[in-house]
């Protein structure tokens, strides 16, 4: 089961800024964490930050204006 | 197509009927109308964000949003430089073009971008963004305005001070006065391309760079297919923001070839005003406002409706249909009380900086450095410096 960070109803750019507070305290063997937002322009910002912290982006649309960002941790072996 | 898809339809046909009303009352608020629908569309379309566009660089070292507000600079200095040599064709006689953001320049001018830096960052978006936020149900972002509000009336109230002590003996400098058309429009865009160099170097000091999600790459079978294709692109995937700033840029241009350039906290001052007057706060007689150009204070004249009214509710029913149509609509409601207070003391520093500097992000910016004006690359740079002392203010606000 992944870790969940609900950031709906945030303004700019708190969703964003709370996403890398908490994959920075992401536990050591957490993989995923699953971030929802309501707000389009973290799906632009989030991707970078996240990548920046070694963790890949998938976006899915779950409709009602609502999006749930899957962060996986790239495995260092392979990158 | 989508229920709020079908919504939008109804909501772009209301706009088409408001058009054909006002064209037979004054075919200037049928004008202002349009302007207003194309400005909140892109601004939403684009997510175009002055707050986002200083705030990201000094946060994240992402610089998406300012490359968007450079390039919209560029292609509005160039139109506005053409108008503008076509209207002062002798600009070393030390005249000024009629119409353009050649504002009076002083310590007004640094305060107010001061200001209005930190509080659009605060409140997590400057005027036209909050503006456009509304329309697609951030609630936070009506509760920014209203203190846009407070602040504009607050700042109307010591206009005067002001007036005497600073801005009636403020200079006013317009580049081609010193330098021709030719030399101030290579000044300008020199500075402009030095600025998207440092804006790429700040984003690759930061790290890696994740580019936006593609769109669709499926090939299309047929005219239908295709057109399908291009109207999501406009519609339902959000523009790239390179092209979203060389329209506003654009829009920008033909607004001020048809009458005047881009900009409207006047008209929300005018509202401000004419609120506070029914319970009899109106500031006094506003000296020296009816001389400038700009977004200086229009004090309430007792009427209703005037042709700006309709360039600013434009811009907020654009954004409200776009929204529907792209399935982004939703009211937004912060669980977290201080954001509440970040967006009305944030408008309020906003709409008390505006009024200092006779503009927003809009007006005394992206009209302000086309109008080939040094008072909009003064206010850029203090917009900056507020900008950083609001990034350090809200990583304290959890």
């Amino acid at each position: 089961m992944a870790d969940t960070l609900d950031v709906r109803g945030e303004i700019c750019p708190y969703p964003m800024m709370r996403t890398v507070s908490a994959l920075k305290q992401l536990a050591g063997d957490a993989t995923v964490l699953e971030v929802v937002t309501d707000h389009a322009p973290a799906l632009e910002t989030i991707p970078t930050q996240a990548a920046r912290l070694g963790f890949d982006t998938r976006i899915e649309e779950t409709g009602g204006s609502e999006w749930t960002l899957v962060l996986t941790r790239k495995d260092e072996e392979a990158s | 197509m989508s229920r709020s898809a079908w919504f939008a339809v109804a909501v772009w046909a209301a706009a088409a009927g408001i058009y054909i009303v006002t064209h037979r009352v004054d075919t200037q608020f049928a004008m202002y109308w349009v302007f207003g629908l194309a400005f909140g569309f892109v601004l939403q379309r684009g997510r175009f964000c002055f707050a986002s566009a200083f705030r990201d660089l000094f946060l994240l070292g992402w610089g998406r949003n300012m490359k968007g507000v450079l390039v919209g600079l560029a292609v509005g200095s160039v139109g506005f430089g053409l108008v503008m040599s076509r209207q002062v064709p002798m600009a070393f006689l030390d005249i000024l073009p009629p119409s353009a953001n050649v504002l009076p320049l002083g310590i007004h001018t640094a305060l107010g971008g001061l200001l209005f830096g930190v509080g659009m960052v605060v409140a997590g978006g400057c005027v036209s963004g909050s503006l456009y936020r509304m329309g697609e149900g951030y609630v936070a972002s009506w509760v920014a305005f209203a203190g846009v509000m407070g602040g504009l009336l607050a700042s109307a109230h010591t206009w005067n001070w002001w007036w005497d002590t600073v801005i009636a003996s403020s200079p006013r400098w317009w580049l081609p006065n010193w330098i021709g058309h030719p030399g101030a429009l290579a000044v300008t865009l020199g500075a402009l391309a030095a600025a998207y160099v440092a804006v790429i170097w700040m984003e690759q000091r930061g790290g890696m760079v994740v580019p936006s999600a593609p769109r669709s790459q499926e090939p299309t079978t047929g005219v239908a297919s295709e057109l399908r294709r291009v109207a999501r692109g406009v519609f339902v995937e959000g523009w790239g923001i390179i092209p979203a700033g060389a329209v506003l840029g654009g829009l920008n241009v033909l607004l001020f070839t048809a009458q005047e350039p881009w900009g409207f906290t006047g008209e929300v001052s005018r509202w401000s005003i004419g609120v506070a007057s029914l319970v009899s706060l109106e500031p006094p007689t506003l000296a020296g406002v009816a001389d400038l150009p700009g977004c200086v204070f229009v004090p309430a004249d007792g009427s209703f409706f005037n042709h700006m009214l309709f360039l600013v509710t434009g811009m907020w029913l654009a954004s409200f249909a776009g929204a529907l149509g792209a399935g982004e609509f939703k009211i937004r409601i912060p669980k977290r009380r201080a954001r509440y207070a970040q967006s009305l003391g944030g408008g309020v520093f906003m709409g008390y900086g505006s009024g200092l500097a006779m503009g927003c992000t809009i007006g005394a910016f992206f009209s302000g450095i086309p109008s080939l004006a040094v008072n909009g690359w003064v206010f850029a740079v203090f917009l900056g410096i507020g900008a950083w002392i609001g990034t350090h203010a809200i990583r304290r606000i959890q």
